[in-house]
């Protein structure tokens, strides 16, 4: 009995092996809760280059099949659904977790199981652990928070600045980073202020942010706290120019905060507008023949990462774990947002960051990098 | 300075309010029933959901709602919860009101993940806006800002504690809620309907709650499923901080808790030189709560378990 499921076992992982004319690939990523639009968008994106390649029979003769998992930004349930991924033999790759909290806790899971991720967290020190199976095509916080500082800093005239974070892997990180642009670009900090991550009620901070009365507030938080953040700072008569990370570009974050109380609030984000390149408009109109909605902010993102899958396909000796990972790692590929390749960490060797203000109910693009 | 104070203070009340009008029900509960409804806090978030469904329903666009209107779906709205909180009474507190005394306590547990659960699937779990009830003015006193919405909400929160004040103390019907919180079988035994008053409380307990709901979202401009489990635990700490079981201990309860909350954002890193961050603010909260419970374990306002009750006690 044993030498025959040992037998059919053997059997069946020579089929997946010697076959392959399917890869699955595991999507993790918020699905429900504040975050969903953001990772729906984002998987949409993805599975929206997936369907042109499998409908056109798929990478030479592979087709892609995905398995899609809601990981609520937490990290709890994305250590679950890691640990899925691991133990579906089918599974080769994974386009992982939004959230760099939830990234945090995965990532070792992923090491451990050989299964190489495109992490989609953009805490540096992601990079900095020494894990072998993941990359990061999307730019970290490092260049994230540099050119708010330096808008701050330049075009603003900003001297002193004041930072509030949600003491969150991503809030906290990005605002220390912002604060240490901020500073050694010749600007005062103030105060670092911390708020929970289950707060709605931000006029007590307002009201000592108030007293020191700032030329910038950098907020390193996700939504809804954005939205509440920029909503009470007006009502209490904050005048400081509001900077947010990438989780502002929605537009959620108009709509909560109320359209008045949002005018001149600037969010950075690795995104480009959805006009800078014929490539990307021509997605942006593909997106919404398929989805009837606009893009998110991040489906273009999806769209890449599922560019540089059809590359590896293309260029990998085998569908093995391992054998996807070293052509993970050593990729050049031409995608919608320029030309991508990866370090020796998996970080991109050019990251690409933007800068948009609210204006009305848009987001105007300010500045890149 | 002054500014300051004062914008601090009418944040605190602002705050105090809106616990101190959940904060009730509790205590109402726990006073005719010796229970936590555990589900209480999810009538908050039902009540702005209801609201928010009565201005979509019935007056389509929410830009531009005459205060009239306004009026009448707010209360509607919360009426609609108070007979919510009645029925969750009828079907799930009282077939088990003999039982044990945990057997409720988890049955409102479950019918707060129900509820929960319910909106999410119905109205989606993502956070939604929500139209204020109040115009967006802004006042300047003496360099502090105070919205007319805080203003708004705090006479809200004034008329309708007043309101259950009344009830409770002047009326008929707070007579006999009040014969059933001092001994529900002596009650029974003189011929009051028991059932009555705690439909009564499962009715003012709920709307008010449902009040606080509709006045935090207009606040806050926002919505989710989720909202009444962080606030319905911060109300029911205050609840217990005043002493579970009184009315008046409930409100004084929200109020320390919501000065404290605000005192601890504002003064803890300059009491402290900077060492404690305002992220300490629940610390403090929490800290000064066990401390008012060691020295009086029955809340501030509570009164002192005698030896009849706990003989009542050890019934169950």
């Amino acid at each position: 009995m044993k030498f025959a499921a040992s037998l059919c076992l053997g059997v069946s992982l020579l089929a997946s092996h010697a076959l392959a004319d399917e890869v699955t690939i595991g999507l993790a990523g918020p699905l429900s809760g504040p975050q969903a639009y953001f990772g729906s968008t984002w998987h949409n994106g993805f599975k929206l280059y997936v369907d042109q390649l499998n409908a056109a029979g798929g990478v030479n003769g592979t087709t892609i099949a995905i398995d899609q998992q809601d990981d609520k930004a937490d990290p709890r349930e994305g250590t679950l659904v890691a640990q899925k991924y691991c133990d579906n033999d089918d599974v080769v790759l994974g386009l992982v977790n939004f959230n760099s909290g939830v990234a945090q806790s995965t990532l070792p899971i992923y090491e451990d199981c050989s299964l190489p991720t495109m992490t989609f967290g953009s805490n540096p020190a992601l990079t900095q652990q020494g894990y072998k199976f993941m990359v990061r095509p999307v730019a970290n916080d490092l260049a994230g928070a540099l050119l708010p500082a330096e808008y701050a800093l330049g075009e603003l005239g900003a001297k002193k600045a004041i930072v509030v974070n949600d003491k969150q892997v991503f809030g906290q990180g990005i605002s220390e980073i912002f604060a240490n642009n901020f500073t050694t670009g010749g600007g005062e900090l103030l105060d670092t202020l911390a708020i929970a991550p289950t707060d709605v009620d931000f006029t007590a901070v307002l009201a000592q942010i108030k007293s020191k009365s700032p030329d910038v507030i950098y907020l390193g938080a996700v939504m809804p706290q954005l939205a509440l953040f920029a909503k009470q700072m007006h009502e209490q008569g904050v005048t400081a120019t509001l900077l947010v990370p990438d989780g502002g570009y929605t537009p959620d974050f108009i709509s909560q905060a109320g359209e008045a109380n949002v005018q001149g609030a600037i969010v950075a984000i690795q995104v480009p507008p959805m006009d800078a390149s014929p490539d990307i408009a021509a997605f942006g109109k593909l997106y919404k023949e398929k989805y009837g909605e606009e893009a998110g902010p991040y489906s273009i993102y999806g769209y890449v990462q599922a560019q540089i899958l059809e590359e590896v396909l293309k260029t990998t000796k085998g569908f093995s774990r391992e054998e996807m990972n070293d052509a993970l790692h050593a990729v050049k590929v031409k995608t919608a947002v320029g030309e991508l390749e990866f370090d020796e960490v998996g970080e991109l060797k050019v990251a690409p960051s933007y800068l948009y203000k609210v204006e009305g109910k848009d987001f105007m693009m300010i500045g890149s990098k | 300075m002054l500014g300051t104070i004062i914008q601090q203070t009418v944040n605190a009340l602002t705050i105090g309010s809106i616990y101190a009008l959940i904060a009730l029900g509790y205590t109402m509960v726990y006073g005719v029933l010796r229970m936590i409804n555990f589900a209480h806090g999810e009538m908050f978030m039902l009540g702005a959901y209801a609201a928010f469904l009565a201005l979509t329903l019935v007056v389509g666009d929410i830009g531009a709602v005459g205060a009239i209107a306004l009026t009448l779906v707010f209360f509607g709205a919360i009426v609609a919860v108070g007979f919510v909180g009645v029925g969750i009474e009828r079907l799930a507190y009282r077939p088990l009101r003999n039982s044990t005394r945990l057997a409720p306590m988890l049955s409102s547990l479950g019918v707060s993940l129900s509820l929960v659960t319910g909106v999410q699937i119905l109205a989606g779990p993502q956070p939604v806006g929500f139209p204020s009830f109040f115009p967006t003015t802004r006042f300047d006193v003496f360099g502090g800002t105070v919205t007319l919405v805080q203003i708004g909400i705090l006479i809200a929160a004034f008329i309708l504690m007043f309101g259950l004040y009344t009830l409770v103390n002047r009326s008929r019907m707070g007579i006999i809620v009040r014969a059933v919180s001092e001994s529900r079988p002596t009650a029974q035994l003189l011929g009051i309907n028991v059932n009555l008053a705690i439909s009564m409380v499962f009715f003012s307990g709920p709307l008010l709650g449902a009040a606080g709901g509709i006045l935090y979202a207009s606040y806050y401009g926002i919505m989710s499923p989720t909202m009444g489990a962080v606030i319905g635990l911060k109300a029911f700490t205050a609840a217990i901080l005043g002493g579970i079981g009184s009315i008046p201990g409930a409100m004084l309860g929200a109020y320390i808790l919501a000065f404290v909350e605000v005192g601890g954002t504002a003064l803890l890193p300059v009491v402290s030189g900077g060492v404690l961050g305002t992220e300490y603010r629940d610390v403090l909260s929490f800290a000064i709560l066990i401390l008012v419970l060691l020295i009086r374990p029955a809340g501030i306002l509570g009164e002192p378990v005698s030896e009849e009750s706990m003989v009542y006690k050890r019934e169950f």
